[in-house]
């Protein structure tokens, strides 16, 4: 058994980055959550480890995830910050709603690696331009091709194949699979990985965002995003069901790191599940890898065409 | 004193079996030589050696023949309970209903190495999506899919959260493939903030209360889920015998781990300790007869202790073992090389230490499902090593890595380092596949060298 390659990643960031106050790891992947104490071994800046309830459909469930939110708030407090008071946090949550609100059109607008890269950086706080996503949408039929399934590219300069991208997160760089997947004519019409859209809390309730933020960030995070790690993982098949018939999606491309069991598991599941054709990339965050991956996309878009 | 104990092949052990039939030695009505297993496909048995005991005759045919016991449960109309994961936390509480059986499913991860690799398991695993990046209980997912091992539970239960991935993703399959399951939150195990209140564990961690909760709680679930199965209620009182019962097993396994790691010359083989350990998580499907086995183990080991009569020489090097190996074979390879155990943490140490007695039965079963080494950090599991290494006197520690593992890939640095650091003793890792022939010279000679050191560590 090998280290997954983006929990390596991660763990050489936090100890390299300049200016690490903190690292935050969960415990949605056994890696991770062993990474969490390696890090909190190797003398780098304070770590916390947050449990992430694989189950959730009981309300035991829902109370440690709650009880995890406030902990991590005390680690923060701990690292300098403030407790914010509730209608602070209502607001912050407010806005980081309205920005989840942009990033979802612009997924609908940009397409694959423009929407990823917004989203990559509201991740690390910069807020979405509301205008950027004015262009047409990504998707469309592309002109004379209504019944062959091909959509255009972004501003409808050619047609191109959709596919789905699902599975985990992205780490800086990978958003080059979504040129390598535009180059081989296809184009990323739903990005479901862990850093796409897949992962943004839904929409929040806005008069129980004033009763009781804390409850509804709960609701909102917890309660819906779904993933591979959840038991049962009935929430992402029902999401990807949703989701690829809305998308049109004609392939699922599944981003896994090598080591990673559940999107392993998941990747041979998703085609039975879907009836679409799977294309179960082994990302093994090197260069090398890379090469592979583009290799393997053009294999799959000609499959797919 | 008399002559060492010796290891017997599969033709002198069913040698010795014969005979004591034939004599008219009391025997249990499983037992019989196990060329019958072989016959079945167990192919593995006939490239082991076994102790030369009637105690250790007894043991392998329990073992041997527990999916037997399961399909005769199943004939009978006793409910059947697949326990995946927790590896000894909810078969305590199946066991303590009349008519319910346990067993862990996640034991076929040895079928392939007894039927060396025959029998296809990991080929249908493979064709789940589960190929060789998966530990080797995938095979358990081949297991439900062909259904010619275990009967398929009437009840399955999962622990899941602070578990390997590995058996959460195949456990997620089965269900795919329509086994429905009973999921259970089990949390990352972690130290409490100052001022948050505690509770001590068994094994000696302290865990937050609040966790304890949860652990109680969702156990809650399982208990009413076994009481619908069995259709009569679990309560406080029955429970509260199935600890007792359950802890008097532990306490016979405690002697007997005493003795086998700390007397010397070793009185019991690798091998068949670490088959005896494995009985605590279950009771094999019997639990009576699992606490009959292991007495006539212990009689054997104290008989051989007071006579001092080993398997090895004396002085031996002692081996502490981390993880189970896949392959079975490599606990006689340790002998083999020279060496003898001196302690074990095969995952479940949880298992063997006794369930508190003191407390409400629900309370003390989530004190102990939280004590699990694989739910909390690895220094915790390393403070365990260190502590039971110390008092069995062990010379050198060996993480055995299970291949495919998603724990190992950072688990034997973590320990190793907090053993170099606390004990200064030689570590060891070593990965062992199912069956481990092809590593053989590597295996053996890597196991020469930490003998050879620990031994040269004595001059100093």
């Amino acid at each position: 058994m090998g280290m997954c390659p983006y929990a390596r990643a991660f763990a050489g960031e936090v100890l390299s980055a300049p200016g690490v106050g903190g690292a935050i790891l969960t415990t949605t992947c056994d890696q991770m959550r062993r990474t969490a104490e390696w890090l909190s071994l190797a003398g780098g800046p304070p770590v916390l480890l947050m449990n992430v309830p694989a189950t959730w459909q009981t309300p035991a469930a829902a109370r440690l995830y709650r009880d995890e939110l406030q902990r991590l708030g005390r680690f923060l407090v701990s690292l300098g910050g403030r407790r914010p008071r509730r209608e602070r946090l209502a607001e912050t949550m407010e806005r980081y709603d309205a920005c989840r609100a942009i990033l979802r059109g612009a997924a609908g607008t940009l397409g694959g690696r423009r929407a990823s890269e917004m989203i990559a950086r509201f991740d690390l706080g910069e807020e979405p331009d509301g205008s950027a996503s004015a262009a047409p949408p990504c998707g469309t039929a592309a002109p004379g091709r209504a019944d062959s399934g091909q959509c255009c590219t972004p501003g409808g300069r050619r047609a191109a194949l959709p596919v789905a991208l699902v599975g985990g997160p992205l780490a800086r760089g990978d958003e080059r699979v979504f040129d390598a997947i535009e180059q081989a004519g296809g184009l990323v019409v739903l990005d479901g990985t862990e850093s796409g859209v897949r992962a943004l809390a839904a929409p929040l309730d806005r008069r129980r965002l004033r009763d009781d933020p804390l409850l509804e960030l709960v609701d909102a995070y917890f309660g819906t995003i779904p993933d591979a790690f959840r038991r049962p993982d009935a929430l992402l098949y029902e999401w990807l069901g949703r989701e690829l018939a809305a998308s049109a999606a004609r392939g699922i491309i599944v981003w896994r790191y090598v080591w990673c069991d559940m999107w392993a598991a998941a990747a041979a599941r998703l085609s039975e599940a879907t009836g679409l054709p799977v294309l179960d990339l082994h990302v093994s965050g090197d260069e090398a890898g890379l090469g592979r991956t583009v290799h393997q996309v053009q294999a799959f878009m000609e499959v797919l065409k | 004193m008399s002559g060492r104990a010796k290891r017997l092949t599969l033709q002198e052990l069913d040698r010795l079996c014969r005979r004591r039939q034939a004599s008219g030695a009391a025997m249990p009505a499983y037992a019989g030589p196990l060329e019958r297993h072989v016959q079945d496909g167990d192919r593995r048995l006939l490239r082991l050696e076994y102790d030369d005991s009637p105690a250790a005759l007894r043991l392998w045919n329990f073992l041997l023949t527990e999916e037997d016991r399961l399909h005769e449960a199943r004939a009978a109309g006793r409910k059947i309970v697949g326990t995946m994961k927790d590896l000894g936390t909810v078969p305590v509480m199946a066991y303590s209903l009349p008519n319910v059986v346990a067993f862990y499913p996640d034991g076929a991860w040895w079928t392939p190495c007894v039927m060396e690799l025959s029998e296809g398991l990991f080929g249908i695993a493979q064709s789940l999506g589960l190929g060789d990046a998966f530990c080797p209980v995938r095979a358990m997912a081949g297991a439900f899919v062909n259904r010619a091992h275990f009967p398929i539970p009437d009840l399955l239960t999962c622990s899941v959260g602070a578990t390997c991935d590995d058996f959460s993703a195949i456990a997620q399959r089965l269900e795919s493939l329509g086994y429905p399951i009973l999921w259970w939150e089990m949390p990352s195990r972690r130290r409490p903030e100052p001022g948050e209140p505690a509770v001590a564990l068994p094994g000696g961690f302290r865990a937050p209360e609040s966790q304890v909760a949860l652990v109680r709680s969702e156990l809650e679930r399982v208990r009413a889920a076994l009481a619908e199965l069995a259709g009569s209620p679990l309560g406080d009182e029955e429970l509260t015998a199935g600890i007792r019962e359950a802890n008097r097993i532990r306490g016979l396994l405690g002697e007997l781990r005493h003795l086998a790691y700390a007397a010397d010359p070793c009185p019991m083989p690798a091998l068949e300790m670490l088959i005896a350990e494995m009985l605590a998580i279950h009771f094999c499907s019997d639990r009576a007869e699992s606490a009959a086995v292991l007495a006539e183990l212990l009689d054997e080991v104290r008989s051989r202790t007071t006579a001092g009569r080993g398997v090895m020489p004396a002085g031996a090097a002692r081996l502490f073992w981390v993880n189970p190996v896949a392959d079975l074979r490599v606990m006689n390879l340790l002998e083999d090389c020279g060496a003898r155990l001196g302690g074990t943490e095969y995952l479940f140490c949880h298992a063997l230490d006794a369930i508190p007695g003191d407390l409400p039965p629900m309370e003390a079963l989530a004190r102990m499902a939280l004590a699990d080494p694989m739910v909390g950090p690895s220094v915790d599991r390393a403070a365990r090593i260190v502590r039971d290494a110390r008092a069995f006197g062990a010379e050198a520690v060996v993480v055995s890595r299970i291949p495919g593992a998603s724990h190992c890939a950072l688990e034997g640095t973590i320990m190793g380092r907090v053993v170099r650091d606390e004990l200064n003793l030689p570590v060891v890792e070593l990965e062992v596949p199912p069956v481990a022939d092809p590593l053989w010279p590597t295996l053996r000679t890597r196991l020469e060298a930490l003998v050879e050191t620990v031994l040269e560590r004595r001059k100093r």
